[in-house]
């Protein structure tokens, strides 16, 4: 049994050696990073200043990419969107990472009733819709960032889980693992000190993939109006908020943040696809 | 290159493999022939290009390996093939035995269809007379025809090697190359697969090229021996005569550390250090660094094969392979 | 009589409806060298795995040194003193070694695990003299290193715990005949050097007679000939003791022969 990386396929002249999108991509998200680490200095005017003698303007020297239905700046909430709206998958990718990790070398590692257990209640989430389960969390703990990131991290939990519980359940049957039990190392000495770091780039680079899945996700959580709060300029909610301008012949304002999100998604999911295709290639 | 069609079934001529990122070529001037129903053995340690050297008899070369010299096939150069010959030669001309049985198996097909499909998948066959001739040759390999039906796991390592040599020998072809198809199974069941070998050579007259790091084995079963080492032939010859009077010293050291049944108790005698890397350039003898014979002749100039005085085809590639005689290991 | 620095008694182990190891005892000096040989399937590797605490035996008991070698422990300190009992050697050189950890650190992680406060720098140079590895290969990753060095690697771990007795599961199998011979001398320089027993796993007769004072043959779970290697090897009792040494390819080898009398058994 070996673990395989979800991908799909048709993707592999993109994927290819030498090829210029994975930098372009790599690029983007470094650039998108760098964006959201410096905004507060970036911002050209404060995100919730509304000039409504301006509202709906097209681009201009003074609002370089426009103004929104309500008279606010849209560069600037596109700058600072980007914080909450990478902010949120970083804090996804890292908790179901670190538990789905947890539970995974659990399961593996030990075996027996302890793996039933787990497998089977992480294979319990995964029979529940994620967005369910964040829409149910959300109306229970209300508005702000931190329930809907939880809410997924359950959710994205099962899909760590299984994969490192698989790469465990490989790795410890390599002799090496046998070789430092006959040698008196305890069980989590091996685990930590040895699987983990043999299994963590698959795991990492799948990590990625699910960072880019995460934020479509908070982003339509947002749009829906859910988790984060009216004020806060996040992409998904920018989309809601300008829809009606679309609606006004002012299609900016919500086509800018979607065009983000879509190349953010992808970049995410293009670097981490060739992270992973290069750690699976990687003679062990 | 096509005045004259050889008379052999696999001709190999001056084979000379240069492999990306390598600091010398990992095949160096090989010279091998397979005549019609022979049995030949390429003995060799690992990286010695034994593998490397079977598998340019089906034109199967690493990606980036730049080529000279020829391989032919029924005189035909297999070398400059275009990839419908290739396909012709692959699952007719020439076929090829694996160390694992079982890697080389998809486990979820059935043993006929694997059979089966190698021949009708290229219409050289019918269904009908493929069906037939795979229970014809598991019969001659000691299998009756319900092992059709069965998958891969359902059967012992030996008899899905049996398995092996029926699939090898579907297309009747000219030559089978077997690479270390024993190296996975216990010594009885080799001795069984060998014996099998060794009776369907003989009734399909088929040539056979036997690649095999076991100097006792390959002097057992073959009527020539080749040894490699570092990508060159150090020598060649009938068994006996290898065995009995090596020529070169390589070859007598291995003789001497192999732990043997007959050999008297106690310590062996170990080739120091280790073959040489491919990323470093050689300079004259390949085993020269190892060769307690070497002196520096051999660090300058790399030998050519010679011809043993009342012994035409024993060729060894030593400076000194006189004063190995009357040193040989007593066999 | 020499006290029995390894002695198995009675060890069996079934895996669903097959027995895998079926009633098998035997004894191993102070500073002896006993061979188990058998093909696959022979249970050879389980009864090694016994012994070392990887597998649990249905029955029997393992006794070291008189001592009866309890069943897996919890506690760090009956976890050690375990580790210090038996040793082992694994068969695949490229696999038995963690790729990430180079050649000194795999020797430092044992030597701090079972010798905290000593001299590390200084063991891990003796060490590596003694299984013939310069310092210079100390850095090495095992994918730097060729096989017969990577089981140098695993032979020099397995001796940083200074065990009473070192299992060997088919250890030189994969190794070239060149390499297996520097190893098989090494290792018989070792016996010497530190009266260490062997417990040695093959299937190949020439190893067995090489580098074993005593000797037993398994087939199926059983144990069906046991006793001094050269007198096992020369004047087998048993007919599969038989057929194994007919088995060994020699010139005027009978392949044909050996397989009929494989059936006939």
């Amino acid at each position: 049994m070996t673990a395989v990386l979800t991908r799909r396929p048709g993707l592999a002249k993109i994927r290819t050696a030498r090829s210029p999108l994975h930098l372009v991509c790599l690029g983007f998200v470094a650039l998108v990073t760098a964006a959201a680490l410096l905004a507060p200095w970036l911002v050209p005017y404060d995100p919730n200043a509304i000039d409504l003698g301006n509202a709906l303007a097209g681009p201009s020297p003074e609002h370089l990419l426009g103004v929104d239905a309500a008279g606010r700046d849209t560069l600037s909430r596109l700058l600072l969107g980007a914080r909450t709206s990478l902010l949120g998958p970083l804090g996804v990718v890292v908790f179901s990472t670190v538990a789905g990790v947890a539970v995974g070398m659990a399961a593996g590692w030990r075996g027996g009733w302890l793996d039933s257990v787990l497998s089977r209640s992480t294979e319990l989430v995964f029979a529940f819709p994620g967005m369910l389960l964040a829409i149910l969390i959300i109306s229970v703990y209300g508005e702000g960032l931190l329930a809907p990131v939880i809410a997924l991290s359950i959710a994205y939990l099962p899909y760590v889980s299984r994969l490192t519980r698989s790469l465990v359940l490989t790795e410890r049957r390599r002799p090496y693992v046998s070789a430092y039990q006959v040698q008196g190392h305890s069980a989590l000495q091996i685990s930590l000190r040895h699987i983990l770091p043999n299994i963590a780039p698959v795991v990492l680079a799948q990590s990625t993939i699910n960072f880019g899945y995460a934020l479509m996700d908070l982003a339509g959580l947002s749009f829906l109006g859910l988790g984060v709060p009216a004020l806060t300029p996040d992409w998904g909610r920018m989309v809601f908020d300008g829809q009606t301008a679309i609606q006004h012949g002012y299609p900016l304002s919500a086509i800018l943040p979607s065009a983000f999100i879509v190349l953010t998604v992808v970049a995410f999911n293009v670097v981490g696809e060739r992270w992973a295709d290069r750690v699976a290639r990687r003679d062990r | 290159m096509t005045s004259k069609t050889s008379p052999h079934t696999l001709d190999v001529q001056g084979l000379r493999i240069t492999l990306p990122g390598t600091a010398r070529p990992v095949l160096d001037g090989v010279d091998l022939h397979v005549g019609a129903g022979e049995t030949v053995a390429l003995v060799g340690e690992s990286g010695s290009g034994k593998t490397l050297t079977s598998r340019s008899a089906l034109n199967l070369l690493p990606p980036g390996a730049v080529v000279e010299g020829a391989v032919r096939v029924r005189g035909e150069d297999v070398l400059t093939m275009n990839t419908d010959q290739l396909r012709a030669l692959r699952t007719g001309t020439v076929s090829m035995i694996f160390q694992d049985p079982r890697a080389a198996l998809n486990p979820l097909r059935r043993i006929g269809d694997f059979l089966i499909e190698s021949v009708t998948l290229t219409g050289s066959m019918s269904r009908a007379d493929a069906t037939a001739r795979a229970t014809e040759l598991l019969r001659a390999v000691g299998l009756d025809d319900s092992a059709l039906r069965k998958y891969p796991g359902q059967v012992s390592g030996g008899m899905l090697q049996r398995v092996m040599i029926a699939a090898a020998l579907m297309g009747d072809p000219a030559l089978v190359l077997a690479d270390e198809p024993t190296t996975a199974l216990d010594v009885t069941t080799q001795a069984e697969v060998i014996a099998l070998l060794a009776e369907l050579r003989a009734r399909f007259g088929t040539g056979l090229l036997f690649v095999t790091h076991d100097l006792d084995l390959a002097a057992a079963i073959s009527d020539r021996v080749y040894v490699m080492y570092a990508g060159r032939i150090a020598e060649s010859g009938p068994a006996e005569a290898l065995f009995a009077r090596p020529r070169h010293p390589y070859t007598s050291a291995l003789l001497a550390s192999t732990p043997r049944l007959e050999a008297p108790q106690g310590r062996l005698t170990a080739i120091d250090g280790q073959p040489p890397d491919l990323r470093q350039e050689l300079v004259g003898c390949p085993f020269a660094a190892r060769c307690h014979l070497a002196t520096e002749v051999c660090d300058q100039q790399a030998p050519e094969p010679r011809t043993a005085p009342g012994r035409p085809h024993h060729q060894a590639a030593c400076h000194h392979s006189d004063r190995l005689e009357g040193s040989p290991v007593d066999a | 009589m020499p006290e029995n620095v390894l002695e198995a008694v009675g060890l069996h182990r079934t895996y669903g409806s097959v027995r895998a190891v079926d009633d098998v005892s035997f004894a191993l000096p102070e500073g002896g060298s006993l061979g188990i040989v058998g093909e696959s399937g022979s249970g050879k590797t389980t009864t090694a795995r016994i012994v070392v605490g990887l597998e649990q035996a249905d029955a029997g008991e393992i006794l070291v040194r008189g001592q009866a070698r309890a069943a897996r422990q919890r506690g760090r300190a009956r976890r050690l003193a375990r580790a210090r009992e038996v040793q082992m050697v694994f068969q695949d050189p490229y696999l038995s070694l963690d790729p990430r950890t180079s050649v000194d650190q795999v020797l430092r992680e044992t030597l701090r695990l079972h010798f905290p406060g000593t001299d590390h720098d200084r063991r891990v140079r003796e060490l590596l003299d003694q299984v013939g590895l310069g310092t210079r290969a100390a850095d090495a990753r095992p994918r730097q290193l060729s096989g017969g060095q990577r089981q140098r690697v695993a032979i020099a771990r397995a001796l940083a715990v200074e065990p009473a007795v070192l299992v060997l599961d088919e250890a030189v199998a994969a190794l070239d005949v060149s390499v297996q011979a520097q190893i098989l001398n090494l290792l018989a320089d070792i016996r010497e050097e530190t009266r260490i027993g062997y417990l040695f796993i093959t299937h190949d007769l020439g190893v067995v007679r090489c580098v074993t004072d005593d000797v037993i043959v398994m087939r199926r779970g059983r144990v069906v000939e046991a006793g001094p290697t050269a007198e096992v090897l020369a004047a087998p009792r048993h007919p599969y003791t038989r057929l194994l040494l007919e088995s060994v390819p020699r010139p005027g080898w009978d392949p044909e022969a050996i397989a009929a009398a494989r059936r006939a058994l």
